[in-house]
């Protein structure tokens, strides 16, 4: 199935923006200016649905006229453009996404046509699978590794470049004891928060 | 292929200079007129990249000084260049490396508010370089030019070091420098492989000419961006002026220090740092010891490639010539790298300095206060590393 | 600028098709999904950590009121959406592919409207520049995360899974074991951090 790569599945939705003449400020700059102040890291929607691995919201004004002799034409409507890649399948993931964050779907989705809101999930679902287009071609390169692995993957990453450069020249029993302390420590380390490592050099301490 | 005219391309981007003494004048123009006037008169002494004579006994005889010169983009604004033709420069050339400093990483104790005066005050409008055989050379040719007209706002001499008497190949740290430029196609003049770009089927081509030279295809199969009208650009190049700090004394400590630990020493780890041994020989080619048999063949000093070596167990991934010149290192036979490898370097000089080592060790001032000066010639000044080089390499 | 989110640049691009000329774009993607071989450039180029291609048909922009005519398009062009998440700045990226995966950028964007080739690469930006449009929101559990970052960390987990397990060797078999584990994951420890500047 070409939404699907792996343990990831890549969702593609474009939602048509309502349109209103009379209002004073349209929808789509509405939604824009709610998009650009949501929050993208740690206290983001997203991070607490845990299963993202990467997700974008793009209003699409138009297509693009390319310049004579192609033929100019336009779209009816803007479209939100959700572009999302999480782990596992579409209904589990809709429904968690309705769950975790449930207020700022409303606040999002709130722009579109037809949207039936936040109250429903099944409506919900119906929605937002009437709005998904199918992935032609989906490339992933790790497409084996949820978001929790990966975080803890790169907890390991930093800990363990740490603990070697601070072990240069040990060995035998000291090494042993040392690299099960350090073992014992890292296991109890919870995994990171999604997004919540940001451009940080290895400090040594687990992050 | 297009032939080059040395006589109308400056001396030291095309051949690269080696000479012991040199002497960098930063100029600033009152006014037009007065800028061009002192035009004028320098024109007639740019040393251009005509081969220099032979004398009786088939030795090059090299000028005693050679001039040549360069300009910001403020100079040419100042010196009247038509906006139209201002602003068809590249943006990086236009804005200059000061607005761009945090792409460079030219930030915290490099940022350019710790910059030397000459950079803070007005924009320099030309740098005008002058070799020599001799100190007094440069002395007489900076009274030449403050004679007619120049206001001088910087000054920088610069020499090779100087080990034991003689002057050395070698740069502060202590390394042999001055391996490889990149060889250009249409260029009359020495090369030896590993100078170019892979060829198919295992050898070197010369990298096409629009890599150094404005006005000719590059490697892209485009002509770089460069303004109109062509008389303005063509056979001109853009030329990067560096002034680096090396931490002489720093790097000493902490090679030492970090040498005890390191299996094969100090030595071996000097090497692992740069990419070749102190006296110059590729790790590549000689991961375990110094070969001078290899240093001193042409044909050998510069032929390696890191094909065998993806996971650098010989020459390490972030090792200083492999950063530089990645070579085949990110595979795709070297595509993704030709474009940004090749600058052509004139010969890295600094604070004139007598050494009784080869590392200065004994010398009272080779303290933290060695620089480095790092002329370079390239047809585009956004210089780019892949992409794979900026997340593998930290 | 919500394109970038610490390492990662969420590009949006749209180019028209032909209709007839879209379905030989299908067949291509089709090969690809079942000669996964034929990718294998992209997968050594090593900085995009999910993309896809999307062809929207002329009719099948989402309506949610199909039948009220005056909400039809009435468009010519099938539509060729791209949607990249990749490391490195903008023009590292349009450079790499241009310099080394050419030949499968022409045979998927040949059949866009007055697409220029992907050589030379300062025609092939213009073109992209025109069909790009900015992303308004971008979220990424790993921002400060490539994807090298990414396969080096899987790395070093299972790597030092397995030496884990061996934690009860005595000392000198266990320090044997721990100098394989360093050897073994050498290269992977880079530290991450910060996105090269620039654009």
């Amino acid at each position: 199935m070409a939404n699907k790569n792996g343990n990831i599945y890549g969702l593609t939705i474009l939602s048509p923006i309502k349109q209103d003449a009379a209002a004073p400020v349209s929808p789509s700059l509405e939604l824009r200016k709610y998009l650009h102040e949501l929050c993208a890291h740690e206290r983001s929607p997203f991070a607490r649905i845990r299963d993202v691995h990467m997700a974008r919201l793009v209003v699409m004004d138009d297509v693009v006229f390319e310049g004579s002799p192609s033929h100019e034409e336009h779209l009816r409507y803007k479209y939100l453009v959700f572009e999302a890649n999480f782990d596992g399948d579409l209904e589990p993931f809709l429904r968690k996404m309705l769950d975790a964050a449930r207020e700022e779907v409303g606040q999002i989705w709130r722009h579109c046509e037809g949207f039936p809101g936040t109250a429903d999930p099944d409506k919900f679902i119906e929605y937002m699978k009437k709005c998904q287009l199918e992935t032609t071609f989906y490339f992933v390169d790790v497409n084996d590794k949820t978001v929790p692995q990966t975080l803890k993957a790169l907890q390991t990453q930093s800990a363990v470049a740490a603990f070697i450069q601070k072990h240069q020249g040990a060995t035998g029993g000291g090494l042993r004891e040392a690299f099960r302390q350090f073992s014992k420590e890292l296991a109890a380390a919870k995994t990171p928060h999604p997004a919540s490592v940001r451009g940080r050099e290895f400090t040594g301490q687990l992050v | 292929m297009s032939y080059l005219d040395p006589t109308d391309i400056q001396g030291f981007a095309l051949r690269g200079y080696n000479f012991p003494v040199a002497r960098f004048l930063f100029l600033r123009f009152p006014d037009a007129k007065r800028g061009r006037e002192f035009l004028s008169w320098t024109l007639g002494k740019i040393t251009h990249g005509g081969h220099w004579p032979k004398d009786e006994k088939q030795c090059i005889r090299k000028p005693a000084v050679t001039h040549n010169i360069a300009f910001t983009y403020a100079g040419l604004a100042a010196l009247g260049v038509p906006p139209a033709s201002l602003q068809g420069f590249p943006v990086e050339f236009i804005q200059g490396m000061r607005a761009r400093h945090k792409i460079l990483g030219d930030i915290g104790k490099n940022a350019p508010e710790h910059w030397e005066p000459l950079w803070q005050g007005q924009p320099v409008h030309t740098w005008l370089a002058t070799y020599a055989q001799e100190q007094q050379a440069l002395a007489d040719t900076q009274a030449a030019i403050e004679a007619h007209g120049a206001e001088i706002i910087g000054s920088q001499d610069a020499a090779k070091l100087v080990i034991d008497g003689a002057r050395s190949e070698k740069e502060h740290f202590g390394f042999t420098d001055g391996f490889g430029n990149p060889d250009y196609l249409g260029m009359e003049r020495h090369t030896q492989p590993g100078q170019g770009k892979i060829a198919p089927g295992n050898g070197w081509a010369p990298l096409a000419t629009g890599e150094l030279l404005l006005g000719y295809a590059d490697e892209a199969g485009e002509w770089p961006v460069a303004p109109l009208p062509h008389l303005l650009a063509n056979n001109g190049t853009f030329l990067v002026y560096r002034k680096l700090h090396q931490n002489v004394a720093s790097f000493r400590a902490y090679m030492k220090e970090r040498g005890r630990l390191y299996p094969g020493g100090e030595e071996k780890l000097l090497a692992k740092f740069v990419g070749r041994w102190p006296d110059g020989t590729p790790l590549e080619l000689s991961p375990e010891r110094e070969d001078p048999a290899i240093v001193k063949d042409d044909n050998r000093n510069v032929d390696f490639t890191y094909g065998k070596d993806l996971e650098g167990t010989r020459c390490p991934l972030s090792a200083h010539i492999r950063r530089t010149n990645p070579r085949d290192a990110f595979g795709f036979e070297g595509r993704l790298v030709n474009r940004r490898a090749s600058v052509s370097r004139v010969r890295i000089l600094g604070v004139p300095l007598n050494c009784s080592d080869r590392f200065c060790r004994s010398d009272p001032t080779s303290r933290d206060r060695q620089n480095l000066y790092l002329p370079q010639a390239h047809c585009r000044l956004r210089v780019r590393y892949p992409v794979r080089s900026s997340q593998r390499c930290k | 600028m919500p394109n970038l989110n610490g390492k990662q640049y969420a590009m949006n691009a749209i180019s028209p098709m032909k209709p007839w000329k879209s379905w030989i774009v299908r067949g291509f993607f089709l090969f690809l999904g079942y000669f996964p071989g034929a990718g294998r450039d992209l997968n050594n180029l090593s900085f995009i950590h999910f993309a896809r291609w999307v062809i929207v048909g002329r009719k099948q922009f989402p309506r949610l009121d199909p039948n009220r005519a005056e909400h039809k398009d009435n468009l010519r062009y099938d539509y060729l959406l791209f949607f990249s998440n990749f490391n490195g700045t903008w023009n590292q990226y349009i450079d790499a592919f241009s310099a080394v995966l050419s030949a499968g950028l022409d045979f998927i964007w040949r059949r866009s409207e007055k697409y220029p080739g992907a050589v030379p690469v300062t025609p092939f930006k213009t073109y992209i520049q025109r069909g790009q449009f900015e992303t308004d929101y971008y979220y990424s559990a790993y921002p400060h995360a490539a994807t090298n970052d990414v396969k080096a960390a899987h790395r070093v987990q299972a790597a030092f899974d397995s030496l884990d397990a061996k934690r009860d060797l005595p000392p000198a078999e266990f320090e044997q074991a721990y100098r394989q584990f360093v050897l073994q994951v050498q290269t992977d420890l880079g530290a991450t951090g910060e996105a090269p500047v620039g654009t």
